[in-house]
């Protein structure tokens, strides 16, 4: 029984393609089949995060539009081989998304994949919504910052109301995940940032994990390695436990999350 | 400038024009149906029944059937009742059902012999009075809502007909909108009006105040105006002297 995983936020830029690159290669570590779709139509990222953008042909509207056949347009990646990319179009726009394309593409993909992760665009319009509208699951990246909080609790109100699983109005919901990202200990600490606990409070989802803020995130990004591959980085580590999570494994949260300063750092009283 | 041309070309303008056109439309009519004589105690009844949902009947368009009644074989007869039910507002037009003489009838009295249509419940013209006789058969909906879960930013909670009660937190920029009283069991961010339809007796309840908004009959007060001491306490918002109160209860 396969499963599609929407990866959204509403706001922009708190980590949602980073987030889906990462998940989706920790699935794809384990074992999994997994698929990762980049639904940002028009803004194609995913394909740089993942390191394939050389090699894209076909990509995710032409397959809609039935200019290519599903199997021309998905990447393999070369590191994990159950892991499969589909890019999105870098010239079109998310008018070029139709319900029942998104529909087709996706239940092709059932067929053949275990795990299919959605990247959805930031907003709550017409690529977001179709991004998560046929979705099973969903992981809403959140950073500890308000705006982003209110955002996150947008668009869970969508995802109970605006979904093929809520429109069916059986009483059954998509269930989501809190992917708390960009998290500093010691900023949430001094109050700059909120608090695990208010954003938890705000939300009332179950908590899938909270990454660090790390350089390693955006290193990784830079050279189209999810960073989840980076098994020494704090913020490799996170995604690798939340993935645990996200599989029903019970492993428990830490909240003293962050970098580990080195001796010479702490020495020098430097802030990294 | 319209008005000129059209003057100027009288002749053109008559023969684009047809002078009618034919169209199919339905109507809805009202089928009484009779059971007895036009006597005393029918219209004894009839006002009743239009004491209780007086806007319903008025200017009603209106058809009598004769299934069930005897009767009405002469056209004074027939001509009685219409004039009767037209005196109270009740627009009869036609007749169904009927024996042939009774046909003949009314056609004497001027109305139309209907045949064919098919009846239709009008539940929701149903006087209240009658549902409230028969308890039994069904219970009324209950006028007040219960959501169970936490209310998002952006969604918008109406309780039209009564109180509204949640259960859970609701985030900052979710609306709560009833005509009687909020409760919320949990933290209030959004905003919460109470009493919209003008009931300055409705209150708010909350177990935690954060909210940005709260209003009862009209009479608000936002987070800046909200006593300070109140945050995050279990309160109740009430009207007195048209001032929005707040106070710490439990």
């Amino acid at each position: 029984m396969s499963k599609v995983i929407v990866v959204t936020s509403g706001k922009g830029g708190v980590g949602k393609t980073t987030s889906a690159a990462a998940v989706s290669a920790g699935l794809a570590m384990r074992g999994h089949k997994t698929c990762v779709i980049d639904f940002d139509v028009g803004l194609r990222n995913l394909d740089m995060i993942m390191g394939c953008e050389r090699r894209v042909v076909f990509d995710f509207i032409n397959v809609i539009q039935g200019d290519a056949k599903l199997k021309q347009a998905l990447i393999k990646d070369k590191r994990i081989d159950t892991l499969s990319v589909l890019p999105t179009s870098q010239t079109r726009d998310k008018d070029a998304l139709t319900k029942e394309g998104v529909k087709q593409v996706l239940d092709e993909l059932r067929e053949e994949f275990d795990y299919i992760v959605c990247d959805s665009p930031a907003g709550i319009e017409r690529g977001a919504h179709l991004a998560m509208y046929f979705a099973d699951e969903a992981i809403v990246v959140t950073n500890p910052e308000v705006s982003s909080v209110r955002d996150s609790d947008r668009v869970l109100g969508l995802l109970n109301s605006k979904t093929h699983i809520a429109e069916r109005g059986d009483g059954s919901a998509i269930r989501a995940h809190l992917l708390l990202t960009r998290f500093d200990n010691r900023r949430s600490a001094s109050g700059e940032m909120m608090s695990v606990e208010d954003v938890l409070d705000i939300l009332a989802i179950p908590l899938l994990g909270i990454i660090p803020e790390s350089q390693t995130v955006l290193k990784a990004s830079n050279v189209g390695m999810p960073v989840v591959m980076d098994d020494k980085s704090a913020a490799g580590k996170a995604y690798t436990e939340a993935v645990g999570r996200l599989l029903g494994e019970q492993i428990e949260i830490r909240m003293d999350v962050g970098e580990r300063r080195g001796l010479w750092q702490r020495l020098m009283g430097r802030t990294a | 400038m319209q008005s000129q041309q059209v003057q100027k070309n009288p002749a053109k303008r008559v023969t684009t024009l047809k002078p009618f056109e034919i169209r199919g439309r339905f109507f809805t009519a009202v089928a009484v149906h009779l059971t007895g004589p036009a006597d005393a105690a029918f219209y004894q009844a009839l006002d009743t029944q239009i004491g209780q949902t007086p806007q319903f009947f008025d200017s009603a368009p209106i058809v009598l059937d004769l299934q069930n009644a005897a009767g009405f074989g002469s056209s004074e007869e027939m001509g009685l009742l219409v004039a009767q039910m037209r005196s109270r507002n009740l627009l009869v037009f036609g007749i169904q059902h009927g024996t042939d003489q009774q046909m003949q009838a009314a056609r004497g009295a001027g109305l139309i012999p209907m045949s064919g249509g098919k009846d239709k419940p009008l539940d929701r013209q149903r006087p209240p009075r009658a549902q409230a006789e028969t308890p039994a058969q069904k219970a009324p909906e209950p006028a007040s809502r219960l959501i169970t879960e936490p209310v998002r930013s952006g969604q918008t909670i109406f309780a039209d007909r009564g109180d509204l009660v949640v259960v859970g937190p609701v985030s900052s920029g979710a609306e709560l909108i009833a005509s009687g009283n909020i409760h919320v069991y949990g933290t209030l961010r959004g905003r919460a009006m109470a009493g919209v339809n003008g009931d300055h007796n409705a209150r708010i309840f909350c177990h935690s105040l954060d909210a940005e908004l709260l209003a009862i009959a009209g009479l608000y007060r936002t987070s800046d105006d909200l006593p300070a001491d109140m945050r995050k306490k279990n309160v109740q918002a009430y009207l007195q002297d048209d001032v929005l109160r707040i106070e710490a209860i439990g």
